[in-house]
């Protein structure tokens, strides 16, 4: 087991993690202290300190932030007040926006509770209700339906072996599949990649790091149909000639994680994992930067999440230097339905020249907030209808197509065809396949400082645009909010993006301003009033 | 074993309109620097491996984004712009982003006036003042170093810091901690760098580029390079010989810092002595003036209470001088001299020349070490003349001369890069040699199979793939069943023994019954481990073997070195890269001082007394009738003049009170002595026992060349001026010599190192120009074009038969085993931080503050078994001796064992060590006794 693998062996153990026993832990792994304090400290998953009895966390990111989940938990703190047992704390995006105001108690999972509710479970977690039986729906891609045979496509492609591979990449290139993480990079040309590539061994990894403010897509296809997720890697395999996948699933998504392990019993017993391929679960200790490809790599090397220098890309030195297939959670889950009904099926989903299905997350202000899998080229308008309107029957103010790292776009564009292209015409970006709805009322200055304020919190603070860029918006962003702004933000502001965007190491730092530009962009006038109320003071 | 695969594609690109064509896998910046381009960076250096984090180096490439040229290869056909508006726009912003959290002051500027971030600020025209940013909150300082200032205000986690202490020292001390804007750098889980394992080397302030981690001052203010003199020398402790810029302070006429300067030898990497070790030399209790023993203190004795045995007032440090000066008066250098040379004189006609002998230093140079042994050989008349070469590595030399040779290294230390295999036995090396163990350390995380053999487990052990810790004193059985293993398994070279060996049925037949379950009973290693060992050894394509005072300080110690000169001999590995004998050399000069003829049996470049031949060469060149008798050895000269044989000493910069075994026999030894002559920089121990002290200069005050572990001979230059009358030692030996009736004079080292090379063909065409600025390695055929022979015997060796000998050697036990009266076994060495007696580390004001008190090491469950805390006080007590100090519960000392460094005079090891002898190096066994372990409260 690896040092990771370890800390959350001792944390399990021991409830926190003691410097006399890291000690005994790095002398017995071999380690230098340092690297253990380096990890440690890193992620939010590790503790120092022993845990109160009863933790509360509470989401403060977009989806729940327009919820309200500031006052919301002022009041479970206010609820809770003295209570010595339990301790309430705000924390990045949990990825159940659709619960927003989202909570864990004790790591499960409460959402869309009244605070008193909250408070109750907080002095009572052993009331919780038993995670709800996840009553799957009918989605388009899952061929198995109810009665299909599971695996079908792997098992019919996998007596070819290896030379089924230009069958498969082909059909995935010519069905135009793009990566569902956020970047889009064509899923056929990846295979193709590192398929080419002689060394050996290789690896498939599975991106569930689902962290990004506004998504929760990810996790919904990991706990309905983490069956499709597997035969997709299974896939990626067999093309590729790994032997070794793994899931990289973040921790809060424990019972989902339940559900991909009880899968993989599943597929293990029906031999279609084995010697051949196996896949193993590896759970994130924590934080956004991890669902980026390379951090994510760095954590299964049992190092600090920091992005990786860019090239040489996964595809050619990935997992431990070796050639790697690293995709999404809805990316490997398309694939097996792709092969099976072909090329042209895929393409004849999509609707006003789109090709594809698409899962999608919408929350924010929407009656019914969720997953829709919805046709590619479906407009906002449609979608945002088809999760119930906008809240309270109030106007549209903005959107988020592609959660919080995508610029915000104004009502006007909600005309907008969902597709990779489309929406970055508009401006924005489809990004993490998260729509998050803003109605009229919202107060822009606070949403966007809300954003910036995220990518500052979970910057892994390897470079230097980054690390101090996002940390500087924020500042001036909190002056402002404070009125004690003064204009300077709005003449420094193109000057911090370019350079975010043009000089940081990976994807966070390039977008971390790209939202709050957009606010100041349509809703400058609302920055003015506040820099006016900042004079008048 | 894959080593670094060399390329031979090359990559054709144009950069800010230039073409330029690299070789595949070059990045940008070093594609840009052949165009002489320039690309500012602040996160990259040379030195280290890239990681493009300040991204003040991005350049435009086509791409979406900019890239870092630090970091990103350089592709066919790619159209790089270094300085575009939009590249200068970031750049500009990101040294904006820096300064806006920035400490007020920085350090660095102020200390040597280097901060690359200021300096980049003002290439761009940017003023702090003007920067429209909210300033981040002041970090804290961390000011618990004893060597290094922290700002972490003035930290922009450029990770240069890390990469120094991790990947160029090895030391895996710092990192970070925390996440985003609020990481820092950190030491070890995270605790402030004074308590943390931090080993003080002092290499992540050398890399670091801002104020964040700076040199302390130690003698005088740190001030900008430009404002001082700087002096290319090298360093004056061990026998890594690293190669060092001294910044001078003229009007001080102090060292003000040490910097490392590129060499083979050091990379300019350097340890904790060698960076902050330089100050003894302005130490207030330098000698200044000749002195003369007061009448009134006669007969002679020791002055001192620690040295007559008693326990001081006040415990621990140096000599006191309010104890001892009132002995001695001042005198002019004339009447000094006059009486130094008048009483050696008057002893040679009284009692003959053999009632003479001298004692030259390891510390002083090839010039000083040839001199004095002319001086004793043709001015005294006998061949006693040693140094503490006897105390460290004679054995090995002298199995070293007897099967291949050659005393000397048969590949550098920094070849173990190209090793399959690597054995360091019996060498602490991380502690005594750390800049070389850095090499090796580097190796090992490089694809090199690190074997270590100790009975401690010492720091280099830490990076073993293999660490064998065997019993105390068990090496011979060890080895015997390796190579019992490498006949039987046939994992030898037959092709090799065949064409370049004698004796090896004779080898085979003693091993023979050294099978690995035999040995293991001896060396308490399992028998599958020897094996597994043995065959990891037995297969590499190359192995170096590296080895210290562990294996040559026993009365075996010959044995011992025979028998890794059998494994090397068995396998084949010498003359090849990656492949030798090293044993790893202790003083900076202790490979020169042997060189220069400083040995009884040998004049220069190791011509035999014994010989004839050699003896008429010598007496050609000196004009006298040479003694044709080997003279006697240090531990001999001591008994000599405990019986009376011995009458008058010369020693230059020996002190053999607290270096020599059996510190009590020693006192009474040199208070025995009819006439002794002290030359030396501070009053030692041994100068207690003086009739006449004569101030000498230090190792910066005088030219002069030094030879290192590897056979680099390198120029030590003059740093600064000696302090009041005191001379430098040659010119000393001369005035003695003159005084004695054999009148030398030479104008400068050079001309000495002109005759010393003349007289040693080995050293052939070396002088003071063609050795600047690296040194070169013995032998050097053709200095003007080449660095020196770096790889010795590739096709024989110097022996009379041209063969290498087996020398096959049974397991025989130390000397005196422990028993039920002493039942532990009694192990001394060295700290990292001191130097062999202290005089001059402890007299350093860093390295003093380091470790500033005698402690023996021992098993914690040792400690816990005698009821002693792991930081308690212990009395330890031979059949010679007694000494009193703080135990440090130290795991990687085996359950009976204690380590006692020799440094400390409040507590000299060398009151217990037993000066039994090897019969053949005449070195004694300092690393083996038995000892008797007892509670005890601290010193009065």
């Amino acid at each position: 087991m690896g040092l990771i693998g370890e800390l959350y062996r001792l944390q399990e153990e021991r409830g926190y993690l003691r410097a006399d026993d890291l000690a005994v832990l790095a002398e017995r792994l071999r380690v230098p202290l340092y690297r253990v304090e380096e990890v440690v400290s890193f992620y939010t998953h590790f503790r120092t300190a022993p845990p109160p009895k009863t933790e509360v966390a509470i989401c403060r990111d977009l989806s729940c932030h327009l919820l309200e989940c500031r006052d919301y938990c002022s009041r479970v703190r206010e609820l809770l007040g003295g209570d010595g047992d339990v301790d309430v704390h705000e924390v990045s995006c949990l990825g159940r926006c659709e619960f927003a105001p989202a909570a864990l108690v004790n790591d499960v999972p409460v959402g869309r509770v009244s605070p008193e509710e909250l408070a109750y479970y907080a002095r009572a977690p052993e009331r919780l209700p038993p995670a709800r039986s996840v009553h799957t729906r009918r989605w388009r891609i899952d061929y198995c339906g109810e009665t299909g045979q599971k695996y079908s496509v792997y098992e019919s492609y996998r007596e070819r072996g290896r030379d089924a591979a230009p069958e498969i990449i082909e059909t995935l290139k010519t069905a135009d599949l793009r990566g569902m993480g956020g970047a889009g990079f064509p899923t056929g040309l990846k295979w193709d990649l590192v398929s080419k590539e002689a060394a050996t061994p290789k690896y498939v990894i599975c991106n569930a790091d689902e962290s990004e403010p506004g998504a929760f897509k990810d996790r919904v296809i990991h706990e309905e149909l983490p069956h499709l997720v597997i035969e997709g890697m299974c896939l990626a395999a067999l093309v590729t000639g790994a032997k070794q996948g793994y899931v990289y699933v973040r921790n809060e998504y424990e019972p989902e994680r339940r559900a991909m392990q009880l899968a993989l019993e599943d597929a293990r017993a029906r031999g279609v994992l084995g010697e051949h391929f196996d896949i193993e679960i590896f759970v994130s200790p924590g934080g956004y930067i991890l669902g980026e490809e390379t951090a994510l790599l760095e954590a299964l090397e049992d190092r600090r999440g920091e992005p990786r220098n860019k090239p040489p890309y996964p595809g050619q030195k990935g997992l431990r230097g070796q050639p790697t297939v690293i995709n999404n959670v809805e990316t490997l889950a398309l694939v097996p339905t792709i092969l099976k009904n072909g090329a042209d099926w895929w393409k004849a989903q999509g609707i006003r020249g789109h090709s594809g299905l698409k899962f999608i997350g919408a929350s924010g202000h929407v009656e019914n907030p969720g997953v829709f899998e919805i046709r590619l080229g479906t407009t906002v308008a449609e979608l945002i209808e088809r999760a119930g309107g906008v809240k309270d029957g109030k106007a549209l103010k903005a959107f988020a197509p592609g959660g919080a790292s995508s610029n915000f776009l104004p009502a006007e564009a909600v005309e907008t065809e969902i597709g990779f292209e489309t929406i970055a015409k508009a401006g924005s970006m489809l990004g993490a396949a998260a729509l998050v709805v803003m109605a009229e009322g919202t107060d822009m200055i606070e949403t966007a400082t809300n954003v910036t304020r995220f990518f500052r919190n979970e910057s892994c603070g390897k470079c230097v645009p980054c690390r101090t860029g996002t940390e500087k918006v924020v500042a001036m962003l909190e002056s402002i909010l404070a009125g004690n702004g003064d204009g300077a933000l709005r003449d420094i502001l193109p000057t911090l993006e370019e350079t975010l965007a043009e000089t940081s190491i990976c994807g966070l730092g390039q977008v971390a301003l790209g939202p709050v530009t957009s606010a100041l962009k349509y809703w400058g006038d609302e920055l003015d009033a506040y820099l006016a109320k900042s004079q008048d003071r | 074993m894959i080593k670094k695969a060399e390329t031979t594609q090359t990559i054709n690109l144009t950069i800010d309109g230039r073409k330029v064509t690299v070789p595949a896998g070059t990045t940008i910046w070093d594609a840009a620097k052949e165009l002489g381009i320039k690309i500012p960076g602040l996160c990259h250096d040379p030195r280290l491996r890239p990681v493009g984090v300040c991204r003040m180096c991005v350049v435009d490439v086509g791409e979406r984004v900019l890239a870092a040229a630090c970091i990103r290869e350089a592709a066919d056909g790619m159209n790089v712009h270094t300085n575009s508006e939009k590249v200068e726009r970031c750049r500009k912003t990101l040294i904006e982003l820096l300064l806006s959290d920035y400490a007020t002051e920085s350090l660095r500027e102020q200390k040597t006036g280097d901060d690359l971030l200021l300096a980049l600020a003002r290439d761009y025209g940017i003023e702090r003042s003007e920067i429209d940013l909210p300033t981040g909150d002041g970090r804290p300082q961390d000011l618990s170093s004893p060597v290094i200032d922290v700002d972490h205000s003035a930290c922009i986690l450029c990770d240069r810091c890390i990469r120094a202490c991790d990947e160029v020292q090895h030391n895996n001390v710092i990192g970070r901690t925390g996440k985003g804007y609020g990481s820092r750098i950190s030491f070890d889980f995270n605790v402030p760098m004074g308590s943390s394992t931090c080993v003080a080397c002092g290499e992540c302030a050398a890399l670091c580029p801002t104020g964040a981690l700076t040199d302390k001052k130690l003698m005088v203010p740190i001030q900008p390079r430009e404002q001082l003199d700087s002096v290319q020398s090298v360093c004056p402790y061990c026998g890594v010989g690293c190669a060092i810029t001294y910044h001078v302070d003229r009007d001080a006429n102090a060292v003000v810092f040490a910097e490392g300067r590129e060499s083979p030898a050091s990379d300019s990497r350097l340890c904790v002595k060698g960076r902050y070790g330089f100050d003894y030399a302005k130490h207030p209790q330098r000698l200044t003036v000749p002195l003369i023993r007061r009448d009134d203190f006669y007969p002679k004795g020791p002055l001192s209470a620690a040295v007559k045995g008693e326990r001081r007032k006040k415990p621990g440090g140096l000599v006191d001088y309010d104890e001892v000066m009132p002995a001695f008066r001042e005198a002019t250098w004339e009447e000094a001299l006059d009486l130094a040379a008048g009483r050696l004189k008057e002893i040679k006609q009284k009692d003959g020349p053999s009632a003479l002998a001298g004692f030259g230093s390891a510390k002083c140079s090839n010039e000083e070490a040839y001199l004095f042994q002319k001086l004793v050989r043709a001015v005294f008349g006998t061949n006693n003349v040693d140094h503490c070469t006897r105390l460290c590595h004679a054995s090995s030399v002298a199995a070293l001369l007897e099967t291949i040779g050659s005393g000397a290294v048969t590949n550098v230390f920094a070849d173990v890069r190209n090793a399959d295999v690597a054995v360091v036995t019996g060498s602490n090396t991380t502690e005594n040699h750390p800049v070389a163990a850095t090499f090796i350390k580097d190796a090992a995380a490089d694809g090199t199979t690190l074997i270590v053999i100790d009975s401690r487990e010492t720091g280099i052990a830490r990076h073993a793939h293999h660490f064998l810790q065997i019993e105390a004193g068990s090496d011979v059985a060890l080895y015997n069943a390796m190579m019992y293993v490498l006949i039987e398994e046939d994992l030898v070279d037959h092709d090799y023994i065949r064409d370049f060996t004698e004796g090896f049925d004779g080898l085979r037949e003693l091993v023979k019954k050294y099978t690995p379950e035999m040995a293991q009973d001896i060396c308490g290693i399992p028998a599958d481990r020897i094996r597994e060992v043995a065959r990891v050894f037995g297969r590499a394509g190359s192995a170096l073997v590296f080895w210290g005072m562990g294996i040559s300080q026993h009365t075996t110690g010959t044995d011992n070195s025979r028998c890794l000169i059998s494994l090397v001999l068995l396998t084949g590995n010498v003359g090849r890269p990656g492949t030798g004998l090293h044993p790893l050399r202790g003083q900076n000069n202790v490979q020169g001082a042997s060189d220069a003829g400083l040995i009884p049996m040998v004049y220069p470049d190791y011509q035999k007394v014994a010989s004839p031949e050699s003896q008429k060469k010598f007496e050609k060149a000196w004009g006298v009738s040479l003694d044709p008798n080997p003279g006697l050895t240090v531990v001999e000269i001591i008994n000599g003049a405990l019986v009376g044989s011995i009458k008058g000493m010369y020693m230059m910069g020996e002190n053999p009170f607290l270096s020599d075994p059996n510190g009590n026999k020693v006192r009474k030894a040199l208070a025995n002595l009819e006439f002794l002559c002290v030359q030396d920089i501070f009053l030692t121990e041994t100068a207690e026992f003086a009739d006449v002290i004569l101030p000498a200069t230090s190792f910066f005050e005088k030219f002069g060349t030094y030879t290192n572990s590897d056979r680099r001979v390198q120029v030590g230059q003059k740093t600064m001026e000696p302090p009041g009358q005191a001379r430098v030692d040659w010119e000393l030996v001369c005035e003695i010599a003159t005084r004695m009736g054999y009148p030398m004079s030479y104008k400068s080292a050079d001309e000495i190192f002109a005759e010393f090379t003349s007289l040693a063909p080995s050293y052939s065409g070396l002088d003071y120009e063609n050795l600047k600025p690296a040194g070169k390695l013995w032998p050097c055929p053709d200095p003007a074009t080449s660095d020196g022979v770096q790889l010795l015997f590739g096709d024989g060796f110097p022996t009379e038969s041209g063969r290498g000998k087996f020398v096959p050697v049974d397991y025989q036990p130390a000397a005196e085993l422990p028993d039920e009266e002493y039942p532990f076994i009694l192990n001394t060495g060295r700290l990292l931080e001191h130097w062999h007696t202290g005089t001059m580390t402890r007299r350093s004001k860093a390295l003093d503050a380091i470790e500033p008190e005698a402690t023996c090491q021992m098993n914690p469950e040792d400690l816990t078994e005698l009821g002693v805390d792991p930081d308690g006080y212990v009395k330890l007590s031979t059949r010679r001796g007694t000494i009193t100090l703080r135990a440090r519960a130290t795991p990687g000392v085996s359950r009976g064992n204690v380590f006692v460094p020799f440094h400390f005079r409040e507590a000299s090891a060398n009151i217990l060590t037993n000066d039994v002898l090897d019969p053949f190096g005449k070195i004694p066994e300092f690393k083996f006794c038995a000892v008797r372990v007892e509670k005890a409260g601290p010193p009065a």
